[in-house]
């Protein structure tokens, strides 16, 4: 049979063998492709429809944060430890109680290298597994973590737990300095000036 | 579109030129042309005698021929239209799911049930486009391209016989109106590529017409093939031949050569409709989208449905004379409306099952190098069509005697030869299988402690 093949052709293969070959190669080679994409055809597919369904997240994936409220104390060392300076905190300390204004996160700048979540001394901090941040506008990808602003229902009531105690305790100081005060008036009035200048309360 | 309307218009004048008896040699039944039956029916229809009551004549005048001729060409123009549309979105919505499943996505979905509308919301999301031609543009020309591509299509689906008698027009030329009509979108796309004045425009139509001009070739020589075996080159009257042994004598199963010059065929029509492996003229890695680089919109649109119109058409052609055409086993239980209703399923559900292979072989080959696919015409298809074309005539000329009259043996030997080549094909696919399980996969046999030796 004549060689129509052009074996010469840089991608020819080494093995040359000859135009009858040729042909049964090309047919054979396609039959076999054809049937390994007609394995996969009855595969069941790996997508997910993705906002229905979602492909399992590892734990330790690192998506947008989120925080344990109750633990942070405002120390600051997540803020400090981000090297994009994403995080901005406000709060006001009352006392033990926090009273929180805010706790933000720019996602504009935030990369997820999780760097602000190791040196939390409360361990409060977390990167979660949600990640969709798309939104209409920049300023929306500035997230507030806090759950609640303000004071919170305990620290409330702890409040004015600690007020009504203090409030007690200033009331048994004040009578028992009155309760002092009264005989000591009665033995020596010449010193009460001094003694209720010692067992007066503070003025605030 | 208005080329396609001229172009039925014509065929429909042919049509009736045919019932005057001026066509020559025609094996067409003398069934009539319903078009105008249908015009007649309406004439002659209560509300039309009324309405012609109420103008002071007692029936509606008849319409002159051309008329008529321009009002059936019409209707036809808008069923062929609609089919055309339909049956393109479909294959749109098969290509896409099919696609999904070979590369275990699982494809759109969404639109109606399955997805099935997705083609339809692309459609109308097309039409809200804007039509944007390029300022350096031949505008008459880029205006003109992709009207006559689909013109090319709407006028080829004409000359298919989708039913017995139930064809649009059974032109006796069938074969050789199918292979011209079909070139003549080939002008379409090279029009497109000039007229866009874009370096990747062009050089897509070049390669369309050098791809078109050499598949041309296997592509008419392998479609020789049935036509030697039938003796006709009506696509009707080929598949009125296949009906034999209860419908399954197809020219597959009546001579050992049709076989192969099919596989040919196919492939050719592969080039033709310019599908993978052959869509060089619009290689995404190097032309950006080829010819219709510069197109947008609703110009694309038609570029778009051609292609998969055309890939059914070539189908059906296919189908009409290698597989049978209408013919089904046992289909001729049936009886009027019902037959015509059994032979167009059948006839469609074959020349989509040729469409779904093309899609198959398109997500399962790469793309060739121009070089590869001209050498693949002209030193392989070529070739081996003439020698199929030889064969099938030395075949034909031995036997000497219609198919029917043939000795049983003769007549049971193409039946046994392509199951045997299907069963014997099959056998060593599954070793293959077999093997290439059992074999490790490259991966594994770069075994990690070679791969630890190494550093
Ligand atoms: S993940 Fe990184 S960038 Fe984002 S807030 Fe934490 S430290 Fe900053
Ligand atoms: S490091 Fe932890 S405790 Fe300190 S402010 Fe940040 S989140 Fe709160």
């Amino acid at each position: 049979m004549v060689n129509f093949a052009d074996n010469t052709a840089p991608d020819s293969q080494a093995k040359a063998g000859g135009w009858w070959s040729d042909v049964w190669l090309g047919l054979w080679t396609t039959l076999v492709g054809m049937r390994i994409t007609l394995k996969y055809f009855f595969k069941k597919p790996v997508t997910v429809q993705y906002p229905e369904e979602r492909m399992p997240i590892p734990d330790r994936y690192r998506g947008i944060h989120y925080l344990e409220q109750e633990k942070c104390i405002y120390c600051f060392q997540c803020a400090r430890a981000c090297p994009v300076d994403c995080i901005t905190m406000e709060a006001v300390r009352h006392g033990k109680e926090l009273e929180w204004i805010s706790f933000s996160v720019d996602y504009n700048r935030c990369m997820f290298c999780e760097l602000c979540t190791y040196p939390c001394p409360k361990d409060c901090i977390h990167e979660g597994k949600e990640f969709a941040l798309v939104t209409y506008d920049r300023k929306e990808l500035i997230h507030d973590l806090l759950t609640y602003r303000g004071l919170s229902d305990e620290a409330k009531v702890r409040l004015a737990e600690a007020e009504k105690e203090k409030a007690a305790k200033e009331a048994a100081k004040a009578a028992k300095a009155a309760a002092a005060a009264k005989p000591a008036a009665a033995a020596k009035p010449a010193s009460a000036p001094g003694a209720g200048d010692a067992a007066a309360p503070p003025a605030s | 579109m208005s080329a396609s309307l001229a172009l039925s218009l014509w065929l429909q004048s042919a049509r009736l030129q045919q019932q005057t008896g001026a066509a020559l040699g025609s094996t067409t039944a003398p069934d009539s042309n319903w078009t105008l039956d249908l015009l007649e029916w309406v004439r002659t229809s209560w509300l039309s005698t009324k309405l012609a009551g109420l103008a002071g004549m007692d029936q509606a005048p008849a319409l002159p021929t051309w008329a008529a001729a321009a009002i059936g060409a019409g209707i036809a123009v808008g069923i062929v239209i609609g089919f055309v549309s339909v049956v393109a979105m479909f294959s749109i919505w098969l290509e896409r799911r099919v696609a999904g499943r070979i590369q275990s996505r699982i494809g759109p979905n969404r639109v109606g049930p399955f997805g099935l509308l997705q083609s339809l919301a692309d459609g109308v999301k097309l039409l809200l486009k804007e039509d944007i031609i390029p300022s350096g543009a031949d505008r008459k020309l880029f205006v003109l391209a992709p009207a006559l591509v689909m013109a090319s299509a709407l006028a080829m689906f004409a000359a298919v016989p989708m039913a017995d008698g139930a064809g649009f027009t059974d032109i006796n030329l069938g074969v050789l109106f199918i292979v011209g009509i079909s070139a003549l979108a080939t002008i379409g796309v090279i029009m497109a590529g000039w007229s866009s004045n874009n370096k990747w425009a062009l050089y897509g139509a070049m390669r369309e017409a050098a791809q078109v001009v050499s598949y041309e070739v296997p592509l008419g020589i392998s479609l020789l093939v049935p036509v030697i075996v039938g003796g006709t080159l009506e696509l009707g009257a080929a598949s009125r031949l296949q009906s034999g042994w209860g419908g399954s004598c197809w020219f597959l199963f009546q001579n050992p050569f049709v076989l192969p010059a099919f596989v040919l065929y196919f492939i050719a029509a592969l080039a033709e409709n310019k599908r993978a492996p052959f869509d060089l003229p619009e290689s995404e890695s190097e032309l950006v989208a080829g010819f219709h680089t510069e197109y947008s919109g609703i110009r694309f649109s038609f570029f778009f449905l051609e292609e998969y119109a055309a890939m059914f058409l070539m189908s059906a052609v296919g189908t009409a004379l290698f597989l049978g055409g209408w013919n089904f086993p046992g289909i001729d239980l049936l009886k009027g409306g019902w037959l015509i209703a059994a032979q167009l399923a059948v006839f469609v559900v074959k020349s989509m099952f040729l469409v779904l292979l093309m899609i198959w072989i398109r997500w399962t080959l790469p793309r060739m190098r121009v070089d590869q696919v001209m050498v693949m015409g002209y030193k392989y298809l070529t070739p081996l069509s003439l020698i199929c074309v030889v064969g099938a005539s030395v075949w034909e000329v031995w036997a000497a005697v219609p198919f029917h009259e043939r000795p049983i043996w003769m007549q049971l030997f193409t039946p046994v030869l392509v199951f045997g080549v299907c069963a014997v094909l099959g056998a060593m696919l599954r070793k293959q299988a077999i093997e290439s399980a059992a074999q490790p996969t490259t991966r594994s046999r770069i075994a990690p402690r070679a791969h630890a030796a190494a550093h």
